[in-house]
């Protein structure tokens, strides 16, 4: 399968162009070029296959329409306590260079797959968040709202040693959502197929020796948007990353929550949630790479599936040779409320250290019956009983989310789409 | 060599193909899979042409089709070379007894059967030498006995032969066609017999229907077919392969078993497998379960270099059930990848599948299993369970199931588990008197239970032993 041709205007100028308004130095921009290079060899993401058929189907999406570089435009907040330095990327070019030339491409290589180089060529906003040693920063808020017809993201977490930090990070679509070039199409209309967007995120995290992050995500972009995500995490000695990873629109979204655990006795939780409607399409995957003795991982993933949506779930962990007295759980469970729905899972378990406890369970059901009966016997209406029961279903991961905002902001988000 | 040497040296052998058909059975050509060996298969068998067609055209899908690479995690085919084996496979119909003596088999086999306890006479049989072995008296005993109802158990090969209806009709058609995957298609150009089962309307056959190693008896044994046909309101159990070593020389194994399961009968399919660690073990198993019908699948797989079996069973009509069983050990040197495909096609459709494996001294084991159910599948459910026992740090355990759901009525529960042998629990049994190999094997026993209990009494013993054995490091 070749990566699919890109939009012209994609070229080293458009490249040299973004790097350049953001103050780059050269050797971040020949990574850029690097990547710019490398798309013409570099494949789609894995996806997962079965007999005759692709589970996801990213060699569809049409990247001449989505891809407008040089008009990105977005609403952002970022926001963190005194302690820690939350900084546009821009910014961070100036301030943090040596930070940035240490882990920039670390976690992820920026030519690890086609989306990762266009991201990588092409992202013109980002984060540095930076906790030195020590210090502990709640509430650090990375809000973006995308305005244009194509948004790339790009984030980096750095933790020092014993220090610890969270993070909410919010990606949506505002009113005017295509940028202003992108609308002048013919007859006003917008430059894109159908107006459809992409949105492009990539995150690192580089978790220092005895380190906590909390990484918490809420995507709600709207329905007309491609969303490609991929999070990974590098957990050092003692080291915690957690995740939260909520999914809510998008036209389709093809994410990755990863954490590799290099580090003696480190730890990940990674607790997702999604609900799908109308026609949208999930492939979440949630994976954790034990690499070292005494770590322990825990993924949990609920989601909800209505009218026509489809959940694409795979679950990977996967224990090394080396791993010795490794804990690792995986749970995820898939609630669809129509026939016309699709929820598919594949939880993987690789396993080569024997000195290993490891399980994964995955079910896929519809609203239990009884409950429904339980709950109209007493007077709840259908519509009300079932809102309950799908609220209900959350809770459990609900109570995994540490982070209290994010957690009544997915609720939130949750209760508003029933009622829709 | 020259282009030119080339074309000779094909040239030859081809002729001799063509030309010196009694003396071809010795042949052991160095060119692989050729229209000419397909032909030749099947005019020793003095095959109906329909069957010379099906080959044929299953030798086109296996020519055009890809080796299956891309599959995660898969295990290595890379050593497996098509072309080189498949001289090997031409069956030699005219010795029935079997071309290999005793001594000429791999070692370890041998001392399986020495430590199996099985008597000389017997492993000889067990060997392909040729000597009859009990099972086929018990066959014998079975026709006399439900012979008069048209319950039929014979060789394929007589099958197509004596039923040629019954076999035009099911071979390879609906149930596992040759385009279904590239072994599939190797399979249906050179098969060469294996069993046909036949049970009509209502009958019950109360005995298992066993085929003990009858392949190697009559030679080449690699590719052998299954038809096991039960019609509405039967029941038939059947019994192949246990604990079944293949020659040393050989070291592909691709058969084929398709069952039709009428409206409301029940047939299980069992087999204990112990292939010699060079054999590459690729086959396609399928049932086709009509309404209210139940298909049990319960496997043993012990031997083999590398495994590739996912026994299928496709639920096609409302009410149709299935029960997968399956039990993996996998030593030095093996990986075996096996797992169970369960598709739900009708409303109220059952499935459990039930997945043990106990890898050890390097060995990989690999759950890898399907379960699919369709739109309209309604208040169909399914639960896997896969529990993986690990003994020491140079072996792997994964666990690769997929699961497409596209009905909301249904109820699906997948669970794994994996660990390492208890040390507590050891410990238990030492302090109580054992050694740490029986406390080991104890707890081995306990864990496959479920699968042994599925079992006739003597296969279940048989899986047993063959497992201490192997726990004990003590087969090669």
């Amino acid at each position: 399968m070749t990566a699919a041709q890109v939009h012209e205007t994609i070229s080293e100028e458009t490249v040299r162009q973004i790097s350049d308004e953001l103050g780059e130095p050269d050797w971040l921009l020949e990574t850029r070029l690097d990547a710019l290079d490398a798309l013409s060899d570099l494949e789609m993401p894995d996806v997962i296959r079965t007999p005759g058929r692709d589970w996801t189907n990213l060699d569809a999406l049409d990247y001449e329409d989505f891809v407008d570089p040089l008009n990105a435009a977005e609403d952002k907040d970022q926001v963190g306590p005194d302690e820690a330095e939350v900084l546009p990327f821009a910014e961070a070019v100036d301030e943090r260079e040596e930070l940035l030339k240490e882990h920039f491409g670390s976690v992820i290589d920026p030519q690890e797959n086609y989306l990762t180089a266009l991201s990588t060529a092409l992202f013109s906003t980002g984060t540095l968040v930076y906790v030195p040693k020590n210090v502990d920063a709640e509430d650090v808020t990375i809000r973006t709202t995308q305005n244009s017809q194509s948004l790339f993201n790009y984030t980096l977490v750095v933790t020092e040693q014993s220090s610890s930090v969270t993070i909410l990070e919010r990606q949506d679509t505002g009113e005017d959502g295509v940028a202003p070039d992108a609308q002048r199409g013919e007859g006003g209309e917008a430059a894109g197929a159908d107006g459809d967007r992409y949105y492009s995120g990539i995150v690192e995290v580089a978790a220092g020796e005895n380190s906590h992050v909390q990484y918490g995500s809420l995507q709600d972009l709207d329905e007309e948007t491609y969303h490609y995500s991929l999070k990974r995490g590098e957990a050092a000695d003692y080291a915690t990353v957690n995740w939260v990873e909520g999914n809510l629109g998008s036209r389709l979204t093809k994410s990755s929550v990863e954490t590799n655990l290099d580090g003696e006795g480190s730890e990940t939780k990674t607790v997702g949630a999604f609900f799908g409607h109308n026609d949208q399409h999930f492939d979440i995957a949630a994976r954790v790479w034990h690499n070292t003795a005494h770590t322990t991982a825990d993924l949990v993933t609920r989601g909800v599936l209505d009218d026509e949506a489809r959940s694409v779930y795979e679950g990977v962990q996967d224990v090394g040779r080396e791993a010795w007295d490794t804990n690792s759980y995986q749970r995820e469970n898939t609630l669809m409320l129509s026939d016309e729905s699709e929820a598919d899972a594949s939880p993987k378990l690789i396993i080569n250290n024997h000195d290993t406890e490891a399980s994964h369970s995955a079910t896929v059901g519809q609203i239990d019956e009884e409950d429904m009966f339980y709950m109209t016997s007493r007077g709840v209406d259908d519509r009300s009983a079932r809102n309950m029961l799908v609220e209900g279903f959350f809770v459990p991961v609900l109570e995994e989310v540490e982070v209290e905002e994010l957690r009544d902001d997915l609720d939130t988000r949750v209760s508003e789409r029933l009622r829709e | 060599m020259s282009s030119e040497q080339d074309q000779l040296k094909e040239t030859n052998t081809e002729e001799r193909f063509a030309f010196k058909k009694e003396e071809s059975a010795a042949v052991k050509s160095d060119k692989g899979l050729t229209e000419e060996v397909v032909r030749l298969i099947s005019e020793d068998k003095d095959e109906p042409d329909w069957m010379l067609e099906r080959r044929l055209r299953a030798l086109e899908h296996y020519q055009n089709m890809p080796m299956p690479t891309d599959w995660p995690g898969q295990p290595d085919l890379s050593e497996l070379d098509v072309e080189e084996i498949i001289p090997y496979i031409r069956p030699d119909v005219d010795k029935r007894e079997g071309a290999d003596s005793w001594d000429d088999l791999p070692e370890d086999i041998q001392d399986t059967f020495e430590k199996l306890g099985i008597p000389e006479a017997e492993r000889k049989a067990l060997s392909g030498v040729g000597a009859q072995y009990e099972s086929e008296v018990v066959y014998q005993n079975m026709q006399e006995q439900w012979e008069e109802k048209g319950v039929v158990f014979c060789n394929m090969d007589e099958a197509v032969q004596e039923h040629e209806d019954l076999v035009k009709e099911h071979f390879m058609t609906s149930c596992v066609p040759p385009s279904d995957n590239k072994f599939a298609a190797l399979h249906g150009a050179v098969w060469s017999g294996g069993s046909f089962v036949y049970v009509p309307e209502d009958v019950t056959v109360e005995m298992p229907v066993q085929a003990y190693f009858r392949m190697n008896s009559e030679g080449m044994g690699q590719f052998e077919h299954t038809l096991i046909i039960a019609e509405e309101g039967s029941e038939v159990h059947y019994i192949e392969g246990c604990s079944a070593p293949k020659y040393g020389t050989h070291n592909l194994h691709s058969g084929g078993v398709e069952v039709f399961v009428g409206e409301d009968a029940h047939v299980q399919y069992s087999t204990v497998q112990n292939w010699s660690k060079n054999t590459f073990n690729l086959n396609t198993k399928r049932a086709l379960v009509e309404k209210g019908g139940r298909m049990e699948w319960v496997s043993g797989s012990m031997g083999s270099k590398a495994t590739m079996l996912y026994p299928c069973s496709i639920l096609k009509g409302r009410g149709a059930s299935a029960n997968h069983i399956s039990i993996a050990f996998a030593g030095e040197g093996q990986d075996i990848d096996t797992g169970a495909k369960v598709y739900h096609n009708a409303p109220r459709t059952n499935s459990t599948i039930e997945s043990k494996s106990i890898s050890k001294d390097g060995g990989r084991t690999n759950y890898r299993g399907l379960v699919h159910i369709s739109e309209g599948a309604t208040n169909s459910s399914t639960s896997v369970e896969c529990d993986a026992l690990m003994f020491d740090n140079e072996s792997t355990s994964d666990t690769m199931p997929y699961m497409e759901i596209d009905e909301s009525t249904v109820d699906v529960a997948h669970e794994a588990t994996v660990g390492k042998i208890g040390d507590e629990d050891v410990f238990y049994l030492q302090s109580r008197g054992l050694d740490d190999d029986d406390a080991k094997q104890m707890i081995v026993s306990g864990f496959i239970e479920p699968i042994t209990e599925e079992l006739p009494i003597e296969y279940a013993v048989e899986l047993n032993r063959l497992i201490e054995l192997e726990m004990e490091g003590s087969l090669g």
